[in-house]
């Protein structure tokens, strides 16, 4: 068996696991969270996909073992209590998704993305949505949800500087 | 997925230990992203992954004494993103760019890619356009060998079980060579290639002639080949646009390309012919782009 101790969301979770277990089957399986999907279990639909030090991922390639001691964000992580992520909540406003298998990899996908770019233009969104499959929608209304989010986030990132900058200050 | 015990190496001569010490039937694990898929439907008796994940020693890209190293762990990511490589071989962005999509290319390695020995890979072409070495490690020691010489077979590398793929070194008279990647898949993203070509060469200034051409195909015979007909034809001659199309003409007969469910094995000959012509010119227009950088 192998033991994992993990970030998951910003907690700490441990499991003991067989060593074939894959990344995907320990958040299933083990931890409960059933967030990140088993679509094709062979990384082309992307269904699985989750956060892994900052970079998207198909957990459905990835080992426990190799993501022992490493922070994880699922979509479980994303939303509050009250109020969805940014990104969700555009992806709702916009009827971006349809049945909504494909959807928490598909919002990973787009908020690694945004992590790194506040700002891509449509051929950097269909690039970085490549990796995911989605069956109803054709794309376009998520393409449009991720730019709106893009914004969502760009007007909220002032104010985080500007708190950054009083607490440099203090 | 069938069991198997997972043993982490810490660096490259841990690796070399335990994939001594647990015979034949290991494996080396780095991203995963071609090995975890192929677990799914079958282990192939495998008993063991030695994960190199963790392995330090063989991450990193170095231009050092004029020699560019990269790391078998890299990932295509890391390769797209990396300055070095952006300056000298933007080729090697453009190949990592059409592997996969963004969740392989943050997992998947340049080791990796390599070792699958498929001749449709992304990362062959250009580093063997480029003359590429390996470095490989056994517990004895380790020895270089052209990259070209790594591929023996689909699926079959010239590594014993018990070695590593250390780095990939691009030798020094190579560094800015200029060199273009060219793929042809049948989408934008995740699709492997029907073809894919890479090109180099020096252009001899007084002459305006090709010094050292070099063209790699893949997908079209067993391995990652090279053109040597086509080579032999341009090397020396003047740059002509008509010259870059017979040297793609030329490289279709150094390829043996095969019908499969993907594409005709006439539709392949088009291709080559075709995108080893765009190849040439995309090179020769990097070299002329960074000659009015250089005079500018």
């Amino acid at each position: 068996m192998s033991d994992i101790t993990l970030n998951i969301n910003g907690e700490t979770r441990t499991a003991s696991v067989p060593p074939e277990t894959t990344l995907l089957k320990l958040l299933r399986d083990y931890l409960n969270l059933a967030g990140a999907k088993l679509g094709c279990d062979v990384g082309d639909c992307g269904a699985c996909t989750v956060i892994v030090d900052g970079q998207a991922v198909n957990s459905c390639l990835m080992l426990a073992g190799q993501a022992d001691g490493r922070d994880v964000i699922t979509i479980e992580g994303l939303a509050t209590r009250d109020n969805f992520h940014p990104i969700q909540q555009a992806f709702e406003n916009n009827g971006a998704l349809q049945c909504g298998f494909c959807g928490p990899g598909v919002i990973l996908a787009a908020k690694a993305l945004l992590d790194e770019n506040d700002d891509p233009d449509v051929a950097t969104i269909r690039d970085a949505l490549a990796g995911n499959l989605c069956r109803c929608t054709g794309y376009t209304k998520m393409i449009e949800a991720v730019q709106v989010a893009a914004g969502e986030l760009r007007a909220e990132a002032p104010q985080q500087l500007s708190h950054a900058k009083s607490e440099a200050a203090s | 997925m069938q069991a198997f015990e997972l043993l982490t190496a810490n660096n490259s001569r841990h690796a070399v230990e335990l994939l001594a010490a647990n015979g034949p039937a290991v494996k080396t694990l780095a991203g995963g992203t071609d090995l975890m898929a192929d677990f799914k439907s079958d282990t192939h008796g495998i008993n063991a992954l030695i994960d190199i994940s963790r392995a330090e020693d063989l991450r990193g890209i170095s231009l050092t004494d004029d020699r560019l190293r990269i790391g078998s762990l890299v990932t295509h990511s890391e390769i797209m993103a990396e300055p070095v490589i952006r300056d000298n071989f933007p080729a090697l962005v453009d190949a990592a760019h059409t592997i996969g999509a963004v969740q392989t290319r943050n997992l998947g390695t340049i080791g990796g890619n390599l070792m699958t020995c498929i001749p449709s890979m992304d990362s062959g072409p250009t580093l063997i356009a480029l003359d590429a070495m390996v470095t490989i490690a056994g517990v004895d020691g380790s020895r270089q060998i052209p990259l070209a010489d790594m591929f023996l077979a689909p699926r079959k590398t010239a590594l014993r079980y018990d070695e590593l793929l250390v780095d990939i070194v691009i030798p020094t008279r190579n560094i800015g060579k200029p060199t273009a990647f060219l793929k042809f898949g049948l989408r934008k993203g995740q699709a492997l290639a029907l073809v894919n070509v890479a090109a180099s060469l020096w252009v001899d200034e007084e002459t305006n002639s090709f010094r050292d051409p070099a063209i790699s195909l893949g997908a079209v015979a067993p391995k990652v080949i090279r053109a040597p007909t086509a080579e032999k034809y341009l090397a020396g001659r003047a740059i002509t646009d008509e010259a870059m199309a017979e040297a793609g003409r030329l490289a279709v007969d150094d390829a043996k390309p095969i019908s499969d469910f993907r594409a005709s094995a006439d539709y392949r000959r088009e291709l080559i012919a075709v995108l080893t012509r765009r190849a040439l010119a995309k090179a020769f227009e990097l070299f002329t782009t960074r000659q009015k950088e250089n005079s500018a």
